[in-house]
């Protein structure tokens, strides 16, 4: 069972590592934000499978910080650049 | 096996350390150092310091977040991206004149690495003072190492911390905001941006409230409680209301510094009752710890917001004025 | 192998089969509108499954209710997100439309 969860949490750290060409390629900002939305995602699921793997409830705790948190950067984006006259890069 | 994750993790956070510093674009940097505090807070749990790693989630992913994305956007209009040769021109003068300042960096960089490598060979065996530690822990009050080195055996370096804070609000009204603009907001008016808000703002108070209680036992405290109580002031800020520009100026003051001024006055009292500064009596240092941390998580709180509300104000008159002229 | 953990598996793979999913899309769907659904679709299923999955392994009722949580403020946060950067990304392009026509 270990061995199964090293297994999915390599996978979706590998799926983060993937996801971060979006990154670098955009081409636009609410691109990025979105992928960094994704990455907040795929790390409550890591850290769920880490407080299964090592029987560390606490961890969870750290999965809903990011879980409370990952609004607040797509709010920001949408306010404070919301009046920005000019491109969207 | 598990060396696979702690081998990727590493990969991962010094790979995105690197690139979030060399990236071509402002935009990139700032989104792969999102990234690096995620692979962030995966390394301090690989590393057994939940605290931190509670920390370095609520700072990266909500704090710093929030003030990268202003900032950015206060540099974006400086180069126009469509003009692609304006920008090479604007790169390019700027590594002529950034050599200097690069050296500085490396050689700086170069020595912090052998400090950092000294650190590591004299770590004394036996992991230094976990078990001093651990065997004063029933005399501190709580029962977690780490609120009880922070709050009480450390306690001097906790009150300067809150005091770094509250220099950094200070460099900001220095830098022009000195809540000069107290415009009122307007609330938004996309009703599902209210809902989210209106939403969010009791979840975030609520979870700081765990937190912060939670601290006694398990990984938690004032810290994470502050960040996640100061993004509520940051949300509703964002949302058109911003409290902390309207509030009247004695009750904002009171805030900022009732956790620092707190402190030091329990210090100095139990101080002039013949102990040591910070030394708080055994039997009540469980409710004065928890009382010092509430306090200490608002200050922390409106500090922060109060740092994002004067930047993004400060942000905005720049553009008008720009927008104007 | 006992059932619950059969369960467990099943559902990991099935949560890691929906993030593979997601990141493609995010990767490969040409614009950002046919991104953000490939988000939402890794944000609601694959979290949802995994939760699912370790809300079994853990099988502690304060844990689960834990895990409940995280996953419904996901929903919640991911859906109102996709419509936020949607709404967002439509003004910009309407922006960059007029400046363009002036």
């Amino acid at each position: 069972m270990d061995v199964f969860f090293i297994i999915v949490i390599v996978f979706l750290l590998l799926n983060i590592v993937m996801g971060l060409f979006r990154v670098w390629r955009g081409p636009a900002v609410a691109d990025r934000l979105l992928t960094t939305q994704l990455f907040g995602t795929t790390g409550m699921a890591i850290l769920m499978v880490l407080a299964g793997y090592l029987g560390e409830l606490t961890l969870l705790n750290v999965a809903i910080t990011f879980n409370v948190l990952a609004i607040l950067l797509v709010i920001s984006l949408v306010k404070v650049w919301k009046n920005k006259k000019g491109e969207t890069k | 096996m598990s060396l696979i994750i702690d081998g990727l993790l590493a990969i991962l956070a010094i790979y995105l350390a690197l690139q979030s510093l060399l990236a071509p674009r402002l935009t990139q940097s700032v989104f792969l150092f999102f990234a690096f505090g995620l692979a962030l807070a995966l390394a301090w749990i690989r590393l057994a310091a939940v605290d931190v790693a509670i920390t370095e989630a609520a700072i990266a992913a909500g704090f710093l977040g929030v003030l990268f994305l202003d900032a950015l956007r206060d540099f974006a209009p400086r180069i126009p991206a469509k003009n692609e040769a304006v920008q090479k021109q604007y790169s390019k003068s700027q590594t002529k004149s950034l050599f200097l300042p690069r050296l500085t960096l490396w050689a700086g960089l170069g020595l912090f690495l052998l400090i950092a490598l000294e650190a590591v060979w004299k770590i004394p065996e036996g992991g230094g003072l976990t078990a001093a530690a651990g065997t004063l822990l029933p005399e501190s009050g709580v029962e977690n190492p780490v609120t009880a080195v922070l709050l009480n055996f450390r306690a001097y370096d906790t009150w300067l911390e809150m005091g770094v804070i509250l220099i950094g609000l200070l460099a900001v009204f220095a830098a022009g905001g000195k809540m000069a603009y107290r415009k009122p907001g307007v609330a938004s008016q996309d009703p599902l941006l209210r809902q989210v808000i209106l939403f969010f703002t009791p979840v975030l108070f609520l979870f700081g409230a765990f937190l912060l209680y939670i601290g006694k036992t398990g990984p938690g405290g004032a810290f994470q409680a502050g960040v996640l109580w100061g993004a509520i002031g940051i949300l509703l800020h964002l949302g058109g209301w911003p409290f902390i520009a309207l509030m009247p100026r004695w009750l904002g003051q009171l805030l900022l510094t009732v956790g620092l001024g707190f402190f030091l006055v329990l210090g100095f009292l139990f101080m002039a009752a013949g102990g040591a500064l910070f030394e708080y009596p055994p039997a009540y240092a469980g409710i004065l710890i928890l009382i010092i941390e509430t306090l200490a998580a608002i200050s922390i709180a409106a500090a922060l917001s109060a740092i994002f509300a004067l930047l993004n104000q400060i942000g905005e008159e720049a553009d008008e004025i720009e927008s104007t002229t | 192998m006992t059932i619950v953990e059969l369960i467990t598996v099943i559902f990991l793979v099935v949560g890691c089969f929906f993030f593979l999913a997601g990141t493609l899309g995010v990767l490969r769907f040409p614009d950002l509108f046919s991104r953000l659904h490939a988000l939402t679709k890794a944000d609601n299923l694959g979290l949802g499954f995994i939760a699912a999955g370790m809300a079994l392994h853990i099988a502690s009722p304060w844990a689960a209710l834990k895990i409940l949580l995280i996953w419904l403020f996901t929903l919640l946060a991911s859906s109102s997100t996709c419509y936020l950067i949607a709404h967002f990304q439509k003004e910009q392009d309407q922006l960059k439309n007029r400046k363009e026509g002036e």
